[in-house]
């Protein structure tokens, strides 16, 4: 395994060298013994986002998933910035990013709506479309895209998961090892 | 035909006895089993992905046992029961996906008898058994060879007479000789059927006239669509010849579904369903167990030695005493492969808590099997509050209940109301200690007094 992880292309080493770097930068920007629940939760919101942001970015564009997740975190970000000013408090941030959530699940939900007929017209052939619509939800980026290509995400999608926590264990690990 | 001759190629590398390990390494996915070390694959490129007919038929050949495609020949019947011998699914697989791959490579339009005629041509060249029977009779089966590649119904009479008997069949000819002929003529067929010594030869001749039979079958494609006939032979023709495009394309659809859930079966644990929709059920639960794993993950990394694991454990209320406690020293995912903790000490996260409540109370069932599955286990909260309070603070924080006093076991009921299927949490066993809890307890009236 060792040997499989110097490989410096691979998904995983990409993974750990990005998510690392991301870590690190968190855990310079916050003391780390921060006691109230908001602030821990904020900074486990962060490190959860920047493991799936780090993953994404492994990912590049070359699959719908991580095209989607990079697309809603960029954008969240983005308004973010545009409606509260880089120094907001948390709650503030608290609440934009909800809003942020609602408006990109109305987008999606738009899409959703546009797709879902043709798509339930296709599944109920095959008689699966409960799943199917649950396995959207549950993928990123799977709302607009019929049964087969969300397969394929969902198959690549798990790989990369299964890496994600496969490095996070480790690092994991590590820590509590101090 | 290059394509032929390429799928030509692929059997009889196929048929070298060297299979097996040729094929994991064609696994799309890299390895079956072993994806946890050995996931290294940059690109995750699903076979369907690609044009190359060798993964596919690498990756599908394990599952199908020739010998098991044996069944009687059933007279052309309209039956589109999905077969009962799974082993003939996956022939059947086998057989569609490399009859869809050469469709592919061939002209599509409106050439549904040639399309067919190659695909069941195929299927009689894969299906070796040793039969006798020659490839022509193989082309007789055309009939009840119907294009629905998941039903596999249409696949036992291919079986049967497809069972060419001769490897040799295999090497010489994807001449879909016979096929064509019998496309749409049922009085052919019982000739063909007949035909069963001479194998070879036909194929050869199949090879041969593969070229002058293909027109053949694009023109008896047409002419099979326009006769009407008697019912019998009108179903015949319809399942064995789609010329509609529709069911062309739904047919291709149905088998690359089957194809990414193949793939999708190896890359999930306890995928020994055959169900497609279990199968499903199984994928989804997975998909939110990792994604479950990642919010662990994310929280337990929080720092270095006051690791946060607002876990939750499923335990039943003990006699009566269901004690919750938010957060506590939550059941957290003892690492069996590590042998760390991940976390001893907890703190009051009411919103975190929540949170993984919630994932959890969805996913217990399945993400304990998963847990399972992976030599993780959940441990029961009293067990690590156990270890938490030996070492020192145990802070079950009865925040927001307010409503607990000191009671001796902790109770922070004040979740029952916000949340009635939250009994998921913590046990506090009443011998756990009642010296520490009552501490405990002291300091949770104490804090969420406001």
């Amino acid at each position: 395994m060792d040997s499989q992880h110097l490989n410096p292309s691979s998904l995983k080493s990409r993974f750990t060298a990005t998510f690392l770097r991301a870590l690190i930068k968190i855990n310079a920007q916050k003391p780390i013994s921060s006691s109230s629940p908001r602030e821990i939760f904020q900074r486990y919101r962060r490190i959860k986002v920047a493991a799936d942001k780090s993953m994404a970015y492994s990912v590049r564009s070359r699959r719908t998933w991580s095209r989607a997740t990079l697309w809603k975190l960029r954008s969240r970000s983005r308004s973010r910035l545009a409606s509260s000013g880089r120094r907001s408090s948390v709650k503030t941030r608290t609440t934009t990013t909800t809003t942020t959530t609602t408006t990109a699940t109305n987008h999606r939900a738009a899409i959703v709506e546009k797709t879902s007929h043709e798509k339930e017209n296709k599944e109920d052939h095959v008689g699966l479309a409960v799943q199917a619509e649950e396995l959207r939800e549950l993928v990123p980026g799977g709302e607009s895209m019929d049964l087969c290509n969300l397969l394929d995400e969902t198959a690549h999608y798990i790989k990369c998961l299964t890496t994600q926590v496969q490095v996070m264990k480790k690092i994991a690990n590590l820590y509590s090892l101090e | 035909m290059q394509p032929c001759s390429r799928e030509m190629q692929a059997m009889n590398s196929l048929l070298s006895p060297t299979q097996p390990i040729p094929l994991q390494d064609l696994q799309p996915n890299g390895n079956s089993g072993t994806h946890q070390a050995q996931i290294h694959n940059p690109q995750f490129d699903p076979t369907s992905s690609h044009d190359d007919f060798l993964d596919q038929m690498l990756s599908t050949l394990p599952s199908c046992s020739w010998s098991d495609l044996k069944s009687p020949w059933d007279p052309p019947k309209s039956d589109e029961t999905p077969p009962s011998n799974p082993d003939n699914n996956a022939g059947f697989h086998y057989d569609e996906i490399l009859a869809s791959k050469l469709r592919q490579h061939q002209i599509n339009g409106g050439g549904g008898g040639t399309t067919a005629a190659m695909k069941m041509m195929m299927q009689q060249q894969m299906l070796l058994p040793g039969r006798p029977i020659a490839a022509a009779g193989g082309g007789g089966l055309t009939m009840p060879l119907h294009n629905d590649i998941v039903d596999g119904s249409s696949f036992k009479s291919p079986n049967q007479q497809g069972g060419e008997g001769s490897v040799q069949a295999l090497y010489n000819g994807f001449g879909a000789g016979p096929l064509h002929g019998t496309n749409n003529q049922s009085p052919n067929q019982p000739q063909h059927f007949h035909h069963p010594q001479g194998g070879n030869m036909q194929t050869q001749s199949f090879g041969a006239t593969a070229g002058t039979v293909m027109n053949q079958s694009q023109a008896s494609g047409s002419t099979t669509g326009g006769t009407p006939a008697q019912p019998k032979q009108r179903v015949r023709a319809r399942r064995g010849q789609a010329t509609d495009p529709h069911s062309i394309a739904e047919r291709l659809r149905r088998e690359r579904i089957a194809e990414r859930m193949k793939a999708l079966q190896e890359l999930v644990p306890n995928a020994n369903k055959t169900d497609k929709a279990s199968m499903l059920d199984e994928i989804i639960d997975y998909v939110k167990f990792l994604q479950l794993q990642v919010k662990v993950l994310s929280m337990s990394r929080l720092g270095g030695a006051a690791a946060v694991a607002p876990l939750v454990a499923d335990m039943p209320p003990e006699g009566g005493d269901c004690v919750q406690t938010t957060a506590g020293g939550g059941g957290s995912l003892q690492r069996n492969s590590n042998g760390n903790q991940p976390s001893a000490n907890n703190d009051s996260l009411t919103v975190t808590e929540h949170q993984v409540a919630k994932l959890m109370e969805e996913d217990m069932g399945s993400a304990m099997q998963y847990l399972q599955g992976k030599g993780l286990c959940l441990m029961p909260i009293s067990l690590a509050t156990a270890i938490s309070t030996a070492t020192c603070h145990s802070r079950n924080p009865m925040m927001n209940k307010g409503s607990s006093s000191n009671h001796p076991l902790l109770q922070s009921n004040g979740d029952g109301p916000s949340s009635p299927s939250m009994s998921v949490l913590t046990v506090q066993s009443a011998t756990m200690g009642n010296g520490g809890l009552d501490g405990s307890a002291k300091d949770a009236a104490s804090v969420s007094k406001p």
